[in-house]
């Protein structure tokens, strides 16, 4: 039983190396917007809302939030969805990929979801109901060295909440959180904890291709993701250590690590363009067609519309 | 000679030669024996990036391969060229790059085998600072007792703060260690720091 456990505590660790690192802090201006008829809520909606609030007092459930730079975050995330940045080094990629798709299709919920737990440290969302734990309510507004999410608290009050309530099968072994957690397992998304999110969080269809260990079957990739972009928005779960490498190891763990919202994806002759938010802004990415296959675990994705989703 | 002395002169060979190639020993010294080529490329960088933001390094353990990222205001563009490919110039060019020293730059960059260089972006009282992150891959860290480690340099625009162990400190709260990309920096001098991690960016 204990070799068994540590055999597991091993592979565990190898996935550790992983998730989600990037650098990015730019703030980038051309945002998607969706048609209005799609939406759940419109942007216009959440500025109206959040620009009638002037002032929040303290609140007594997060003690290391600074309102006023709560609520300039939140502002900050209706006004420009794109940029925000689930943290440099964390492992809250795939919460963040989630919440992008939240802002462009709610963000009026999103404000007032956000805003209520900040006020009465729980709220109703969904199928989710969030009671988060002393040790979240405590570091929401402390965590430091993840680039500009130091100084938004509405997005780590949001992060960690997320990591709190969700469990998947990488989070066995660490479920309460300490210090530092936002780093490791605690926060790791598995694919199929981040499809349940979705589906209990957002007003779409969710429909999911793939897994943590296996390539989706979906024949030419490019073709399947092209069509997917036609009737929704598309996450890729993929392999970003192949994308962006750390180190100079040859042989690496052909493992997904990493949360990417597909914007466009284009080919000519045999090079395939894609272009993908994550991490604060949208990034233009060259790819040959076997690359693109290499690096896909899992493709998810969201539609209005019943039909579109089958 | 007599087995024992053989023996006890190979164990210090051996030992000597785990801890000659140790990144203990590669500390301080690697940078004030190439502060010169180390400074110079970390002063042309940041007039550069200060002009277009973008990030270069090499992904392959050659230094042939150079990986570009070119930041704008819409849109993040991530390349890979081989370091002779035309390729590479052209691009520089359309994204009104100073083609002809980034080149050299990237040249300084494989003649001294840094693998990664970029802005960093951090806080200090809700105010945005950049340090400029550089990573070498020193060949005395590619020896075969080596560990697979990268020597990771942090230019900082101010004076830090250090512990009594000259570890780098956050400024505001000064008994706390801060960490850059998950690491501990240790002191150069009062601007430069340094560690030693298993990845280069």
């Amino acid at each position: 039983m204990k070799v068994r456990r540590t055999v597991v505590k091993r592979i565990l660790f190898l996935l550790v190396i992983c998730f989600c690192i990037s650098s990015k802090t730019i703030a980038f201006i051309n945002d998607t917007v969706l048609p209005v008829a799609t939406v759940s809520s419109t942007r216009q909606q959440a500025i109206a809302f959040i620009d009638s609030i002037k002032q929040l007092d303290s609140s007594a459930y997060w003690p290391n939030i600074k309102p006023s730079l709560f609520l300039q975050n939140l502002k900050t995330s209706i006004y420009q969805p794109i940029s925000i940045y689930p943290g440099n080094g964390t492992n809250f990629c795939g919460y963040g990929a989630l919440t992008y798709l939240f802002l462009q299709d709610d963000p009026l919920g999103y404000a007032k979801l956000l805003l209520q737990l900040y006020k009465e440290g729980e709220a109703r969302f969904g199928n989710a109901s969030f009671t988060p734990s002393a040790a979240i309510k405590k570091e929401a507004g402390r965590l430091k060295y993840k680039g500009v999410l130091d100084i938004r608290p509405a997005e780590q009050m949001w992060y960690l909440c997320l990591a709190d309530h969700y469990k998947g099968y990488l989070n066995i072994f660490n479920l309460r959180y300490n210090p530092g957690d936002e780093d490791r397992f605690w926060a790791s998304v598995n694919y199929a904890k981040f499809n349940r999110m979705a589906r209990g969080l957002l007003r779409y269809k969710v429909k999911a291709k793939g897994a943590d260990w296996l390539h989706p079957n979906v024949g030419n990739m490019y073709e399947y993701i092209s069509g997917q972009l036609t009737t929704g928005r598309v996450v890729l779960f993929i392999n970003n250590r192949i994308v962006h490498k750390k180190n100079h190891v040859k042989i690496k763990l052909a493992l997904p690590t990493h949360f990417i919202v597909v914007e466009k994806i284009s080919k000519q002759d045999d090079l395939i363009t894609l272009v993908y938010w994550d991490y604060g802004g949208k990034t233009l990415l060259q790819l040959s067609p076997s690359f693109l296959r290499r690096i896909i675990f899992g493709i998810t994705h969201f539609s209005k519309n019943e039909s579109d989703a089958n | 000679m007599p087995t024992r002395l053989i023996h006890t002169i190979l164990l210090v060979t051996l030992v000597s030669g785990i801890f000659s190639c140790s990144p203990k020993n590669i500390s301080t010294k690697y940078y004030y024996q190439n502060e010169k080529v180390l400074d110079r490329i970390e002063e042309t960088y940041k007039e550069l990036s200060r002009q277009t933001p973008f990030t270069v390094g090499f992904t392959d353990k050659d230094f042939k391969i150079v990986a570009l990222e070119i930041i704008t205001d819409t849109l993040s563009y991530i390349y890979e060229f081989e370091i002779n490919e035309p390729r590479l110039t052209d691009t520089l060019r359309a994204y009104h790059l100073n083609a002809a020293k980034i080149t050299r730059l990237i040249q300084q960059m494989q003649g001294i085998r840094c693998t990664w260089i970029k802005n960093y972006d951090y806080y200090v009282d809700e105010k945005k600072n950049t340090l400029i992150f550089m990573s070498i891959k020193p060949v005395a860290l590619n020896a075969p007792f080596a560990y697979k480690k990268y020597y990771t340099l942090t230019y900082f625009q101010q004076p830090q703060y250090f512990d009594s162990e000259g570890r780098l400190l956050d400024k505001r709260k000064r008994r706390r260690l801060r960490k850059i990309n998950g690491e501990i920096f240790k002191r150069i001098n009062d601007k430069v720091c340094y560690t030693i991690s298993g990845k280069f960016r």
